[in-house]
């Protein structure tokens, strides 16, 4: 007998076994923290913020970020539920402001999704040769071990793995513990014997001006990325409605606990005054240095696994954007193929070529890869993610002007109006005080280039969203369908 | 017992193509297997004309219920389900079992065997290696064939691309070929149109979704 006929033969039987394929919440939620990976950012990201910005808000501008985000998602997950989007902003921006835009869109989120994949390479390469030569005596370069790393993300691309289940379950709960663990051990032992509560108030975002707090929140969206990715499993879950919704808010609570909590803890263990010199002489270890013994060294191994975990991630993420594009016709057909065992070599091999371009530019540069290239590159994808997050905004009140679908005004305007308003204005601060974010001299050519480049490829994405209208009318109105484009 | 003409079932000779000839190893990922043979179960009972593709789901047509075990028990399932479900979700459905149940029916009919496949252990194999790639040649022959192409030769290609062996064709087809697959496509049955996009399309969400 065959197993089909073993198992069914009522009515129901058909979306019961459906429902038993389909995720549950923590499956979601694990997808979401596994993209953010938490131990990256916390002895990554916000050591090399407190040293290259200078600025000691960062605790409040997680809070902060938080709430923003969390408004923002109402509207987002509102229009993840009319739209099938598993290319998720480019394919709601096509939909809410025209496919031109769309193409647009695309194209920004690709460049930041790759400088962010990118940029760990500038973390990991540092972190993995720190400790190759403490625990087995081997002394090599940065870039060596960045191209090691590449090398294996390339190999593990092309066989089509993703860390999941249960060693990146494994890996995620240790990081959590592992950073819960230093943020107690920081707190109970405070500079000056004093619990300072300076870096956690709503003043610290505008310690330096206004505009610091458009750096701030660069610094906190770069933590924060990763949790729109929920609405691309929701046609993989038992009850979207519901599982969406609750997995995206779980994470972002859990996101601004451990890294609010983290942040803070730094700034208390070296004293509010003295924690952007600590973060200078002691980059990762500020956060290390918070617990002793082996909780630090449990800490600093995980941070290289944390890292390379969340370049593989990314690695996938983008080339996943490749190939949905190349599927579109959007970009050149060859990069939405698949070969054997259905992997897309194409577009996996895009992203590692760019990896490699970009390590090889920074070892030959003699650049510090810290500040560099995860920094600068991390932060730069942290914009585009947020000029991403503006569009949608826009793009979800411009889709539900047409039709309310029976959402909420809350979910269909007022959330995204103001979440929209905030993003922008973000924005605005944020490029205007770059040099701040980047810690380099006002007028720096970098304080314009890099912004620039989301501009530049944003005008390109016009222009040939305007030409596929024009010339290939039947690529253009395939553009966003994700999965459900023809071909 | 077996041949090169093959049990002349679509979903075998997906299976087959699907499967290295020789060593029996899947070549592409099981999630991609299950969904596709799971649109050639269903392309099955179109061809034979029991089932219908409606604007809200497949229908089940007053012809004769099929011979073959495995086919009639999928018809059961759809018969016995009081709901309509859209062709995505039954294709999500029967592709749970479908590579087993297709194997075990291959088995039946004497093109595969239960046997050591190296050091991974047990597996189906293909009986004998030349009857396993025959459904290509079937393809070669359809798509050189003078007229029309035949119905289940074009489904049986386009589904074989929409689940991700086009490059394996591309290997065995000559390049006209691949003009006359797109013509033949256009002529195929509606309904046998909608599953093999419907396929395509599932396999490309879980690509997209990492579920693949």
């Amino acid at each position: 007998m065959s197993r089909i006929q073993a198992v069914h033969t009522r009515s129901g039987s058909v979306s019961k076994a459906l429902a038993a394929d389909r995720l549950g919440i923590p499956a979601v939620l694990f997808f979401i923290l596994a993209g953010v990976a938490p131990l990256t950012v916390a002895a990554g990201v916000i050591p090399t913020a407190y040293e290259t910005t200078g600025l000691t808000g960062i605790p409040a501008a997680f809070a902060v970020v938080a709430v923003i985000l969390a408004i923002f998602a109402s509207g987002y997950i509102a229009m993840t539920r009319h739209v099938i989007s598993s290319g998720a902003f480019y394919t709601l921006i096509s939909r809410g402001l025209g496919r031109t835009a769309g193409v647009a869109a695309a194209l920004v989120a690709l460049l930041a999704y790759s400088c962010l994949q990118v940029g760990l390479y500038g973390a990991l390469g540092p972190a993995a040769a720190a400790e190759a030569a403490e625990h087995l005596g081997l002394h090599a370069t940065w870039w060596v071990w960045a191209l090691a790393a590449w090398a294996l993300i390339t190999t593990l691309g092309l066989l089509r793995v993703d860390i999941t289940g249960r060693v990146l379950g494994v890996l995620l709960t240790a990081e959590i513990t592992v950073i819960v663990c230093e943020t107690v051990a920081g707190l109970a032992h405070p500079a000056g014997g004093h619990l300072s509560f300076v870096t956690l108030s709503p003043a610290a975002l505008f310690s330096a001006g206004f505009g610091t707090f458009g750096v701030l929140a660069v610094v906190a969206v770069l933590g924060f990325v990763g949790f729109e990715q929920a609405p691309v499993l929701a046609e993989e879950t038992r009850r979207p409605k519901r599982t969406i919704p609750a997995a995206t808010y779980v994470a972002l609570g859990v996101i601004t606990i451990v890294y609010a909590g983290a942040s803070w803890a730094m700034a208390v263990h070296a004293g509010a005054s003295h924690v952007v010199a600590a973060a200078a002489a002691q980059g990762p270890g500020l956060l290390f240095g918070l617990g002793g013994g082996t909780l630090s060294q449990a800490a600093q191994l995980l941070f290289v696994t944390s890292l390379f975990a969340a370049a593989l991630a990314f690695h996938n993420v983008t080339w996943r954007y490749v190939y949905a594009l190349g599927r579109e016709n959007v970009l050149p057909a060859v990069l939405g193929r698949t070969g054997g065992n259905n992997i897309p070599k194409a577009a996996s091999l895009t992203q590692s070529a760019t990896g490699l371009a970009v390590i090889v530019i920074y070892a030959i540069g003699g650049w510090s890869p810290m500040s560099y290239l995860f920094f600068w590159l991390g932060t730069t994808g942290g914009l585009g993610i947020m000029i991403l997050l503006a569009l949608t905004a826009v793009a979800v009140v411009a889709f539900f002007g047409r039709d309310p679908r029976g959402e909420s005004a809350w979910a269909r305007l007022i959330a995204p109006v103001l979440a929209g308003v905030v993003l922008v204005g973000i924005i605005v601060l944020a490029v205007r005080n770059y040099a701040t974010l980047l810690g380099v001299p006002p007028g720096d050519p970098a304080t314009w280039a890099l912004p620039a480049s989301y501009a530049v490829v944003a005008a390109i994405g016009l222009g040939w969203g305007a030409v596929l209208k024009v010339r290939r009318p039947q690529v253009y109105a395939t553009i966003g369908l994700g999965a459900q484009a023809p071909r | 017992m077996t041949g090169l003409a093959g049990t002349g079932r679509l979903a075998d000779d997906l299976y087959l193509m699907a499967h290295d000839e020789v060593t029996g190893k899947a070549l592409l990922s099981p999630r991609a297997v299950g969904l596709g043979l799971a649109g050639g179960l269903l392309a099955e009972l179109l061809l034979a004309g029991t089932l219908r593709i409606t604007a809200s789901g497949p229908a089940v047509t007053s012809a004769a219920p099929p011979v073959d075990g495995l086919a009639r028990a999928v018809l059961g399932v759809v018969v016995a389900e009081r709901e309509q479900y859209p062709v995505r979700d039954w294709l999500a459905f029967l592709a749970r079992t479908a590579a087993d149940d297709v194997a075990n029916r291959l088995a039946g009919a004497g093109y595969l065997a239960w046997a050591r496949r190296g050091w991974r252990g047990q597996g189906w194999v293909p009986a004998d290696p030349d009857c396993a790639f025959a459904p290509i040649a079937r393809i070669r022959a359809a798509l050189s064939s003078v007229g029309p192409a035949p119905g289940q030769g074009t489904a049986l290609a386009g589904l074989a691309v929409a689940c991700g062996l086009g490059p394996r064709l591309v290997q065995y087809l000559p390049p006209q070929h691949h003009r006359r697959l797109g013509q033949a496509m256009a002529q195929l049955d509606p309904g046998l149109r909608a599953v093999i996009g419907q396929t395509r399309a599932a396999i490309d969400n879980a690509l997209l979704c990492h579920r693949i």
